[in-house]
């Protein structure tokens, strides 16, 4: 009984394995307009298995830019990074990228249906068009789509098609699931309700989630650690870890004081840098 | 197409007001006969006596055999050019040279290689058909966007995978625009050729019936190619609505 108890209660996160991913003094420049750009000047972190992690900081920061790294889909100029101990040099399977712009990341020829099913064809080849069709359906019950199997991305919503995309990778049964302030493009309700529906699936499936976001709040809201990075070139400015229980609610989470404290804590910092930056002429 | 009632009252009221003019002769009744004797040689010449329409045969197949032809060249070869930089550096300057030369300039020259026959025919509607289809193809795959490209790449496609299951469909739109506009060059192109060469056709045709002056014949030809454009331009919307059934915007007829 008081197994159950303590289990129902959410301990802070039961799940969090070894480091998946590791980043090294990973280094990136870019040139824009012909003017280099240091975005990381030797950045490192480790990111246990199982985490739900998000990423925050002033804009321009290089918060998508590290996810991007991670993903593989760009190259550090230097260092490296580690998935599950291999080197990461390109798109690697185990990690699916989740698009900020989820309308360009979407296949609008393709319906909800076989939009999800591109996520399998692509991993797994071994199955039946009876198991695979079935799984398909599966997924999209989970995002909660049922009824729109065949419904082409232009007649849904943008909230609808970003669980699209959210199925489309979960099947795929990745490790890691990087996801590119993925609900900046959606309105509030629509946001909370697909915060909630991140945060199930998280606690359903065994999956490692980077997050990253500009919304403090939110980031308070999922992880159970965020990582605050500083202006470019970015260092980790603070490393948190949100000790508020799981499953967390919309409504009693957010009301808790400790939910307040902790997005004060991050917002401040990030805040007070953002606004130095607005005085810098470059900007 | 309800809305369009009032466009083809006004295509009646033209032609009634033609037939008018020329019964009366308001205008000349040789140069512009009248509408229904036009018509009726329309009949005689498409449907009982068929002159027309076995020149109408060969016409609508070089037409489309050229313009497959360049179908099949021109998405393949614009689909290189747009996912491999070095087939684009290759082709793009002979490509930017060629096409600007009006497609019936070629058939000079494409006479003295290949003759008067229906390979000539087939050869200059294929070169004009190609250029529209190869730089529709090419400008539809660079405009796909990167986010879409990223998609495929974090889904660990191969490029060969990716060209069919993102790039191929991402530039279908532009592609089919490509097509389009080639079938509205084919059916100029067959005619000018058809008449140049002058030995069958519905260019020769309408040619022939006006050097002998059967004027309503002439029309009765010139007529036939307006429908053919309507009908071809109106089945390829069809087709296109039915492939871009995803876009959900429909398409204009």
């Amino acid at each position: 009984m008081s197994e159950i108890a303590t289990a129902s209660a959410g301990a802070v996160d039961p799940r969090l394995g070894p480091p998946i991913i590791e980043v090294r003094q990973a280094v990136k420049r870019f040139t824009v307009n012909g003017q280099p750009m240091t975005v990381f000047d030797g950045l490192s972190c480790s990111i246990e298995q199982g985490s739900f992690l998000s990423i925050v900081g002033p804009s321009g920061c290089g918060k998508s830019t590290l996810l991007k790294l991670i993903s593989g889909l760009e190259p550090a100029t230097d260092g490296e990074i580690l998935f599950n101990g291999n080197r990461v040099d390109g798109p690697a399977s185990g990690m699916i990228y989740v698009f900020q712009q989820y309308t360009k990341s979407i296949f609008p020829w393709r319906t909800v249906i076989e939009n999800v099913a591109f996520g399998l064809q692509s991993h797994r080849k071994k199955l039946s068009a009876k198991e695979a069709d079935d799984l398909c359906r599966h997924y999209v019950k989970l995002v909660g789509l049922e009824g729109y199997e065949n419904f082409y991305p232009y007649q849904l919503s943008g909230g609808m098609q970003q669980r699209v995309v959210i199925a489309r990778a979960l099947i795929c049964e990745p490790e890691v699931l990087l996801m590119d302030e993925p609900f900046s493009a959606v309105d509030a309700l629509t946001r909370a309700i697909l915060q909630e529906l991140v945060l199930k699936i998280w606690q359903t499936i065994p999956v490692t989630i980077l997050f990253v976001t500009h919304d403090v709040e939110e980031a308070v809201f999922l992880s159970n650690r965020i990582i605050s990075l500083s202006k470019a070139p970015a260092r980790i400015n603070d490393d948190v870890s949100i000790d508020l229980a799981y499953p967390r609610d919309q409504i009693a989470t957010r009301g808790q004081d400790h939910f307040h404290a902790l997005s004060q804590r991050l917002f401040s910092s990030i805040f007070l840098q953002e606004k130095a930056g607005h005085a810098d002429p470059q900007v | 197409m309800k809305k369009r009632w009032p466009g083809f009252l006004l295509i009646l009221v033209l032609l009634a007001a033609w037939e008018g003019a020329s019964a009366a002769h308001l205008i000349d009744s040789l140069t512009f006969p009248r509408v229904t004797v036009i018509f009726e040689s329309w009949w005689r010449s498409l449907v009982t006596q068929g002159e027309l329409t076995r020149q109408l045969m060969p016409s609508l197949g070089r037409i489309f055999m050229g313009f497959a032809l360049a179908a099949i060249v021109g998405v393949p070869l614009g689909l290189l050019m747009g996912t491999i930089s070095m087939v684009y550096r290759l082709l793009e300057p002979i490509t930017e040279f060629i096409r600007p030369i009006p497609s019936s300039a070629y058939i000079p020259v494409a006479i003295l290689f290949l003759g008067i026959g229906n390979e000539m025919k087939v050869f200059v509607v294929f070169l004009a058909c190609m250029f529209p289809i190869l730089l529709n193809t090419y400008g539809g795959v660079r405009g796909v966007d990167p986010v879409l490209i990223d998609t495929g790449r974090t889904f660990g496609l191969s490029r060969t995978r990716a060209l069919w299951q993102i790039i191929l469909p991402a530039a279908l739109p532009s592609i089919l625009t490509g097509m389009r506009i080639s079938l509205g060059i084919a059916l100029i192109v067959a005619v000018v050729a058809e008449m140049i060469t002058g030995n069958s056709g519905i260019g020769y045709f309408i040619l022939d019936m006006q050097r002998i002056f059967r004027v309503p014949e002439m029309f009765a030809g010139i007529f036939t190619l307006g429908l053919l454009g309507f009908l071809i331009n109106f089945i390829f919307l069809r087709l296109e609505g039915y492939f871009l059934r995803w876009r959900g915007t429909s398409v204009e007829t």
